[in-house]
């Protein structure tokens, strides 16, 4: 037994020994595992903390919110009807004022605010930190607090006082936050309403009831006030779901060009630890005991990368997590903190998705090296012969990959199976691809004449290269087409978003408050300056277990005429506001299901009543379900629908837009009231660019573990190249023309990688586009293929390659006395 | 007496600030309030409503209750007001009072208490304006009155799934305490406004939490006071005593336990029709029994003294004063004591004690 244990320490001592001797290999090694560890756990704790706080959802700002009470109408819940709660007994009631603000700068911002001191809160802890600071928030200046990051974003120091685009300015910064503030600005409530001149509150929270307090709250309510229980919790982890899935799938693309980088390391580690393998098994080490010292070596990396990687997962997850908790604001309204926390089962499963991903690139390469015949292993025209055998094997198994795909696409239900659609599409192009170069070069070594001497020397050198280069390739392939398939998405979407925005934002006006009674203006006579106007109405219900939108439209309005439609059959009828006719979004089309002319049920306070869906328009953004319906058919079913908002087209005349904003001012309004559509259509274009801030952040991180996949298998390529390099030199070969041979094979490669990437990217995008965004969010939209982020890339492609091989003359220069020495040692 | 204002002063400035900066907040900010001085003359109704130009001030009450079988119950219900600032701001959004209410239940079967706060100037909170029936309330705790004078009124509260509704009259007139009302704290010229009711009589019904309702008479004490400067810095805490003799003389005494070990005495005798006199610290006798253990929840415990001897010498009277049950802790932001008290001695009788700054 003991001798057994002996045998097998000094096997895995001289296994590893071997990173002691080649540092950097060992460097890109661990630099592959910890990038792609990283990036996948960083996406990982960002969605579990995501997660957990959507678990959280039933809880605002520290207290438990188990039911909101909204007035039936979309309106503001007044202070009187607060204060008759609470004199009511109901404590569990608590007033919440919650806005959208737009800073001077055009930046949008949340605040949330309520009356600390009458939050139910049990938590003593909480209540005394709470009332620590509380004072500062009641007292003038007054105060806003902020978090840190957002401060930051911001430009936001302590004391500073944030303005807004409607002029007001808000009370001095406060660096601190309230429980589940999130990225939001929290004030006082009193503070807040007298500040943004509010009409009351949002809604009214309620912790926790019992049966007998509901039936009693239930009771005391005010005709005009609802008790809704709060099913945030399941709303925004059903809606969310596709955000999350979107996210895993690209931190696992990372994963996979990390893994890439390994699985490169590793093979250029094959050419001296074939050395040490035959030497072991020639010294009579057994296939066993090789195989488990592999296994031991494997564990050991896989506990190292795992470790190390998931630190930088996290420090990237807090790096990170700003953007998605934006994106997930801005989409679905769920608030995200800021505080992340690390679960002992990230540990767990980031160790085995390292160990997964290390028995294939690192445990297998050895294990068959340890499986070849000792004599074949010693050969390296064995060797070239096995890049060859592998070139196919790749090839076939791309081919297989491609046939899964195409089997799968024509039954594309679930958002899965896309992304698996995905996976087979990038892989299988990515193993496709040595032997597309390899192809090119011979083609291009035969199409050389024999006075380019040079030239044919330096592109059949690239099949020498061949090898080395052709995981980095793989991993620039996968990393290019990711990013242009992406960009491409998110350029598709920001296009059609905006011209949504400019045919749905077509009035020059829109008036946000609802308490103006603006119907002297807009009725007949109207003045000289207004052309037209559009007062819609509305309200939220549940329709199809999500939170559904009713709007009313004046179905003769400039923007009503033309609506941005997808898809419609018999929309006159609806023009003509036939009295069960409805359009919808294209989410109730692509979520819920509904066909052109199915009918639908709404519940209506006189009970449900029948739709017909005879259109289906665009509706960018919203994770919620709508629909348009004429005006009076809301009045007539929902008799407490209410205001919501109303846009006003202004006469073409210069002093058009000041007379209105008079009449405004006489009407009671006030700036701030009202918005001009420019700003409108600048701040949803900011919160679009905010919400994909993340896709951004993670394309570019790709790309960066590609560059570095790169830069890791040309210095390989060099380091064992370096007698050959010391040969040529002794031959007397310039260095000019040293570069141009090593150079030439890179630049077609790349370049070959590049131009593989743009049609592949442009079948990612457009799978992106019809099946994938459909299925997530019930959005279509036009694909908009443009040359920019492919010349963007080309670029930064060639910037690496450039930097690469710069570094690589560097080292070179370096190293080629002491190659020189070694080679004349050898010849002697 | 002043001692409760001191508590006050304390719950409030536990909103404010860390404990290490309570004494600073309440010493320095007298400024900018109106300051209390002698020979101000109390004008009743006006003096029962708000006087939020003070910076702090109160409305307490407790009552000691019985059953038909007649076991003891208690109760005691307290709205605290304080201004935040000296700038006149009282109504709307920026107001600058605050509110805060503390009540307690004890039954044979046990004690409940609650604390609440709200912010002033929205109606969530406060006391009823000139002219209107007194009124003081935060939230659905309220304190009707059937006039402009607080009694006769009804008091109606709610600790959890138990309710208190009472009943509250009184004949005699308002004790005015100190000189005519005008309350000296110290020597430095710390004072407060205090007036008292010793003698209301009271007729309840409890709520238990499993819905009976159940009959309850007795006596009641009412507290008014308010102040801008109250605080003495070395106070560690104070023993404080209202007691209803079984001849119709009511007992207020207190001890203010000082950090060098020389406690300050002071409290008042009022006779049955409601005549007062200032007892100082000269005519009290006061001791207390071996502190006992009370086991609180969550692992922490209290030791404190649950039985005293008091004694007027010049009166030659004296009492053993015993709480009734001895667990009346009440674990807010600033825990204390609080419950009913048996007398015996001289006269037979009942009361309430407070005790504070205990650990």
């Amino acid at each position: 037994m003991k001798p057994a244990w002996i045998a097998l320490y000094w096997v895995v001592t001289s296994l590893i020994s071997h990173h002691r001797r080649h540092l950097l290999q060992t460097l890109f090694l661990l630099v592959g595992l910890v990038t792609g560890v990283g990036l996948w756990s960083a996406v990982q704790v960002i969605n579990a903390h995501a997660q957990a706080s959507y678990a959280e959802a039933d809880q605002l700002l520290g207290a438990q919110a188990s039911d909101w009470i909204r007035p039936l109408s979309d309106q503001a819940v007044s202070l009187q009807d607060y204060i008759d709660l609470r004199r009511q007994g109901f404590r569990q009631v608590f007033p919440v004022l919650e806005r959208r603000l737009t800073t001077a700068d055009n930046e949008p911002v949340w605040l949330i605010a309520t009356d600390l001191l009458s939050l139910p809160t049990s938590d003593t802890e909480t209540q005394t930190a709470a009332t620590g600071a509380w004072l500062g928030l009641v007292t003038p200046p007054y105060q806003t607090w902020l978090p840190e990051g957002l401060a930051e974003q911001l430009g936001l120091n302590e004391g500073d006082q944030l303005a807004l685009a409607d002029g007001r300015v808000l009370p001095p910064a406060a660096l601190q936050t309230q429980t589940q503030q999130g990225q939001r600005l929290f004030m006082d409530i009193g503070t807040a309403i007298t500040v943004l001149d509010a009409a009351g509150f949002s809604y009214l929270a309620v912790s926790s009831l019992s049966p007998d307090e509901r039936e009693r709250l239930q009771a005391a309510l005010p005709e005009h006030l609802q008790l809704i229980r709060n099913q945030q919790r399941l709303d925004l982890t059903e809606l969310t779901q596709s955000l999350h899935s979107h996210l895993n799938a690209m931190s696992l693309l990372s994963f996979a060009v990390g893994l890439f980088i390994v699985f490169n390391a590793v093979r250029f580690s094959l050419n001296q630890r074939r050395e040490t393998l035959v030497t072991l098994r020639e010294m009579g080490v057994g296939v066993g005991t090789l195989t488990l010292a592999i296994g031991i070596e494997t564990l050991v990396w896989s506990l190292v990368g795992a470790s190390v990687g998931l630190s930088l997962g996290y420090a990237l997850g807090l790096f990170l997590l700003p953007s998605v908790a934006a994106t997930l604001q801005n989409l679905y309204g769920a608030v995200v903190d800021s505080q992340l926390l690390l679960q002992p089962s990230a540990w767990l499963l980031a160790w085995l998705i390292t160990l997964g991903g290390l028995l294939l690139a690192l445990a297998w390469p050895l294990w068959q090296q340890v499986r070849m015949p000792i004599l074949a292993a010693r050969s390296s025209g064995e060797h070239w012969l096995a890049d060859a055998t592998a070139r196919h094997r790749l090839l076939l198994t791309s081919v297989i990959l491609f046939g899964l795909a195409l089997l799968i696409y024509p039954n594309l239900k679930q958002l899965w199976q896309g992304f698996a659609i995905l996976a087979l599409l990038l892989f299988g192009a990515a193993f496709a691809l040595p032997s597309l170069l390899a192809g090119v070069l011979k083609a291009l070594v035969r199409a050389t004449p024999d006075s380019a001497w040079l030239w044919r020397w330096a592109l059949a050198d690239g099949l020498a290269q061949l090898p080395a280069l052709r995981t980095a390739m793989m991993a620039l392939l996968l990393a290019l087409t990711a990013n242009l398939g992406v960009e491409t998405l998110v350029g598709s979407f920001r296009t059609a978003l905006e011209s949504w925005l400019d045919q749905r934002l077509a009035a020059d006006l829109y008036i946000q408050n609802d308490r103006l009674d603006l119907s002297h203006l807009t009725a007949a006579p109207t003045p000289a300056w207004l052309a037209a106007s559009h007062q819609r109405n509305g309200l939220t219900l549940r329709w199809q277990q999500r939170p559904t939108q009713i709007r009313g439209l004046d179905t003769g309005a400039p923007d009503a005429l033309s609506l941005p439609m997808a898809n419609s059959s018999g929309l006159e009828r609806w023009y003509q506001g036939e009295p069960d006719v409805l359009i919808a979004n294209e989410q109730v089309q692509h979520l819920a299901g509904v066909k052109l002319n199915d009918w639908v049920t709404l519940p209506s306070p006189a009970g449900p009543t029948e739709w017909q869906v005879v259109g289906f328009y665009h509706d960018y953004g919203n994770p919620y379900f709508q629909f348009y319906l004429p005006y009076q058919s809301v009045v007539q079913h929902w008799p407490n629908a209410a205001p919501q908002g109303l846009a006003l087209w202004l006469s073409d005349t210069d002093e058009s837009l000041v007379q209105a904003e008079q009449a405004l001012i006489e009407a009671g309004a006030q700036p701030g009231d009202w918005f001009e559509q420019a700003s409108i259509v600048d701040v949803s274009l900011r919160i679009f660019d905010r919400t994909f801030a993340i896709t951004a952040a993670m394309n570019a991180l790709t790309l960066l573990v590609a560059g570095i996949a790169l830069l890791a298998s040309l210095f390989a390529i060099h380091d064992q190249r370096l007698p050959s390099y010391a040969h040529w030199r002794s031959l007397g070969l310039h260095y000019r023309e040293w570069l141009l041979i090593i150079a030439t094979p890179l630049v077609v490669a790349t370049s070959l990688t590049w131009l593989a990437s743009l049609p592949l990217g442009a079948v990612l995008a457009w799978i992106l586009i019809q099946d994938l965004n459909v299925l997530s969010f019930g959005w279509t939209m036009p694909l908009q293929w443009g040359l920019t982020p492919a010349f963007r890339l080309a670029g930064l492609t060639a910037l690496v390659v450039l930097s690469t091989v710069l570094i690589s003359l560097v080292r070179l220069h370096w190293q080629m006395p002491l190659a020189l020495r070694k080679l004349g040692g050898n010849d002697a | 007496m002043n001692i409760r204002l001191i508590g006050v002063a304390l719950l409030f400035a536990a909103l404010e600030a860390s404990a290490q900066d309570v004494y600073q907040v309440l010493r320095a900010s007298g400024d900018g309030f109106e300051q209390v001085t002698p020979g101000r003359a109390l004008s009743f109704p006006e003096d029962h409503l708000a006087h939020p130009e003070f910076r702090i001030e109160w409305w307490y009450l407790t009552a000691n209750l019985t059953d038909d079988q007649g076991r003891d119950y208690g109760m005691h219900w307290t709205l605290f007001r304080q201004s935040l600032r000296p700038d006149g701001a009282t109504e709307g959004w920026s107001s600058n009072q605050v509110w805060m209410a503390h009540a307690s239940i004890t039954t044979p079967e046990g004690h409940v208490f609650e604390e609440r706060f709200a912010r002033g100037g929205i109606g969530q909170a406060g006391v009823s304006n000139q002219n209107e029936p007194f009124n003081a309330w935060l939230d659905d705790w309220q304190w009707q009155a059937e006039g402009l004078e607080p009694l006769p009124a009804t008091v109606d509260f709610s600790i959890g799934e138990q309710a208190l509704n009472l009943r509250l009259d009184a004949s005699t007139p308002w004790v005015l305490q100190g000189d005519r009302g005008y309350s000296q704290k110290s020597a430095a010229g710390q004072a407060s406004y205090y007036y008292s009711q010793p003698h209301i009589q009271v007729e309840a019904d409890y709520t238990n939490d499993q819905g009976d309702v159940i009959v309850l008479s007795g006596v009641g004490w009412m507290d008014r006071e308010w102040s801008s400067q109250p605080l003495a810095p070395d106070q560690l805490g104070w023993d404080w005593f209202s007691l209803h003799l079984d001849d119709g003389h009511a007992l207020m005494v207190y001890r203010l336990r000082r950090e060098d070990g020389n406690h300050d005495l002071s409290g008042s005798w009022v006779t049955p029709e409601g005549t007062s006199t200032s007892l100082g610290a000269d005519q009290i006798g006061i001791q207390a029994a071996a502190p006992v253990s009370l086991q609180l929840g969550n692992a922490r415990g209290v030791t404190l003294p649950l039985t005293w001897r008091i004694a007027l010498p010049e009166k030659s009277l004296s009492w053993e004063v015993e709480a009734i049950y001895p667990n009346q802790w009440l674990d807010t932001q600033f825990p204390y004591w609080e419950g009913p008290v048996r007398v015996s001695g001289s006269t037979g009788g009942i009361g309430y004690m407070e005790l504070t700054g205990y650990e």
